[in-house]
């Protein structure tokens, strides 16, 4: 993990651009707003370190 | 546990249990029950927005079919209501959307609607949620907000909102909602009722529109313990039309209710959930522990990155499911919705792999916990219903957004698939508020004595507003 903050706007225009998405001007400043929120609460995942051999729990069995 | 011998059937204090009663023993015929829940339903709606379709005649159709002596079951002449998620046969399944009503109508009822028929209970409606069930509010730009019966300038919690409003205002005795990451347990925990979420794959969700498929639970939500396990158990079973339902074998309920809660250990979660809330939550936790006699604290581990990896896979797969509609229609999207799900879409997906790589590290680790305990008890909410249209909350001293945070303590479970009964606390004078009672995979029954136990003790109580 870095500490620089990303450009999330550039992200959010050339993200959204990718996997075209049209972003209206009126909800542009929004989706940065929730873009960022989800850098923010996503953080605890991100700083976990797990073993390599961990598979996905994508076939999931409780 | 209510006594099936002192509640008036046609009342709106009604339980399921007793409505079947009433209606196994000819005391009252399912026409005049069907007949009162409608005109309760009618009287309620304009204050409390739970319902968006209301099948009279096919409720009515259905009554008298039962008093003809056509059909039979446990749960005979009770009627329910489901979350407009779940298809009904006749009507498109608006899963809180406006999107969704230019689709086709459903062909079929969804797989819980039929199993709770088969076993007697009569459909009566369709209920507001919000929308694609990206929400813990009751909130929803499209139909209004489902208002919480115990105070209608405050939220219902969502997002089975409808589901929670029409129990707690009495005009159903049930209802079926949807728990991704507290959707169910969110609203029994702001309207004061009991609500079960299953262990995942537990109940089909075939025949209801999908949000996480990862986490996509269905459940009831009522005002008694019996109502659940009598629901529960009526809607157990495997189905090959939804490829993670459980194909082991049926475990009633009902009967162990009785049981109590000798040779059950409890506990008490502490660290990530016994901070970051408002008093209210930990107290109602502490009163509840009392009752059962823990004091034994245990700790989820890793329990914040366990909510952040919900959060991601929700986002990530939430968006994906919705990509096209938010490439044609963004302007029919809620917009408390629209920005969220354009958001999921653009985050990396090294984070959703790396958020399923945890949750299989997360899934081994928690269920050494249930080694020393049978149950956890946990917040279900971190505070009491918030006002409708508040954006911003304060927990804990810090300001945070209503809409990502009702959810603190109720993701870290749902993550991982295990079982919980949320138990209600009446709060003379105050909002209710709600515990989560946590079991391991498959052990509902446990959480189920535990609540009923609360029940008896006069702890827990849903009473209808």
């Amino acid at each position: 993990m870095t500490d620089e903050k990303p450009d999330v706007g550039r992200l959010v225009d050339e993200a959204a651009k990718a996997i075209g998405l049209p972003i209206a001007a009126e909800y542009r400043a929004n989706v940065i707003l929730n873009v960022e929120r989800s850098l923010m609460i996503a953080r605890p995942l991100l700083e976990v370190e797990l073993d390599e051999e961990l598979t996905p729990g994508t076939v999931f069995r409780p | 546990m209510s006594d099936p011998q002192t509640a008036d059937p046609l009342s709106k204090a009604a339980t399921a249990t007793e409505i079947a009663a009433a209606v196994m023993t000819g005391k009252t015929r399912a026409a005049a029950v069907v007949d009162a829940t409608l005109k309760r339903i009618a009287a309620a709606e304009p204050a409390i927005n739970a319902f968006t379709d209301i099948l009279a005649d096919r409720a009515r159709k259905r009554a008298a079919e039962i008093d003809a002596g056509l059909h039979r079951g446990p749960m005979l002449g009770v009627p329910f209501a489901v979350k407009n998620l779940f298809d009904i046969a006749g009507l498109p399944t608006r899963a809180g959307s406006k999107i969704n009503l230019d689709g086709p109508a459903a062909t079929r009822d969804g797989a819980l609607v039929r199993k709770l028929e088969a076993a007697g209970a009569i459909l009566v409606g369709g209920l507001n949620m919000g929308e694609y069930a990206y929400d813990f509010t009751g909130e929803n730009a499209h139909y209004g907000p489902s208002r919480n019966p115990r105070d209608t300038t405050r939220m219902s919690g969502g997002s089975s909102g409808g589901s929670g409003a029409a129990v707690a205002a009495g005009e159903v005795p049930l209802a079926l909602g949807s728990d991704t990451n507290g959707s169910i347990r969110v609203p029994s925990s702001l309207c004061g009722l009991f609500g079960l979420k299953p262990t995942y794959g537990r109940l089909s969700r075939a025949g209801s529109f999908p949000f996480v498929d990862a986490f996509d639970h269905l459940g009831p939500i009522a005002r008694s313990t019996a109502d659940l396990a009598l629901s529960f158990d009526a809607m157990q079973g495997w189905d090959p039309d939804d490829p993670v339902c459980t194909d082991r074998p049926a475990d009633p309920t009902l009967p162990r209710l009785i049981e109590g809660i000798d040779g059950l250990r409890i506990a008490i979660a502490g660290d990530y959930f016994a901070r970051g809330g408002e008093p209210e939550a930990f107290e109602a936790v502490a009163t509840v522990a009392k009752a059962l006699g823990a004091t034994k604290t245990v700790v989820l581990p890793q329990a914040a990155a366990a909510r952040a990896a919900a959060y991601v896979i929700t986002a990530i797969e939430g968006a994906e499911l919705h990509l096209p509609r938010l490439r044609t229609r963004p302007q029919d999207f809620d917009p408390d919705t629209r920005e969220r799900f354009m958001a999921g879409a653009l985050l990396p997906g090294s984070w959703y792999v790396k958020a399923q790589r945890f949750r299989r590290h997360y899934r081994t680790n928690v269920l050494k916990i249930f080694d020393e305990a049978d149950i956890v008890l946990a917040p279900a909410t971190p505070c009491t219903a918030p006002k409708l249209g508040q954006t911003m909350m304060k927990l804990g001293g810090v300001e945070l957004p209503v809409r990502a945070n009702l959810g603190l303590f109720t993701q870290p479970i749902s993550f991982i698939g295990l079982p919980v009964v949320v138990a209600p606390l009446q709060r003379p004078g105050a909002l209710p508020i709600g515990v989560q009672i946590i079991a391991k995979p498959y052990n509902e029954q446990a959480a189920l004595r535990v609540a009923a136990f609360l029940e008896k003790q006069g702890v827990a109580a849903a009473p209808p507003a």
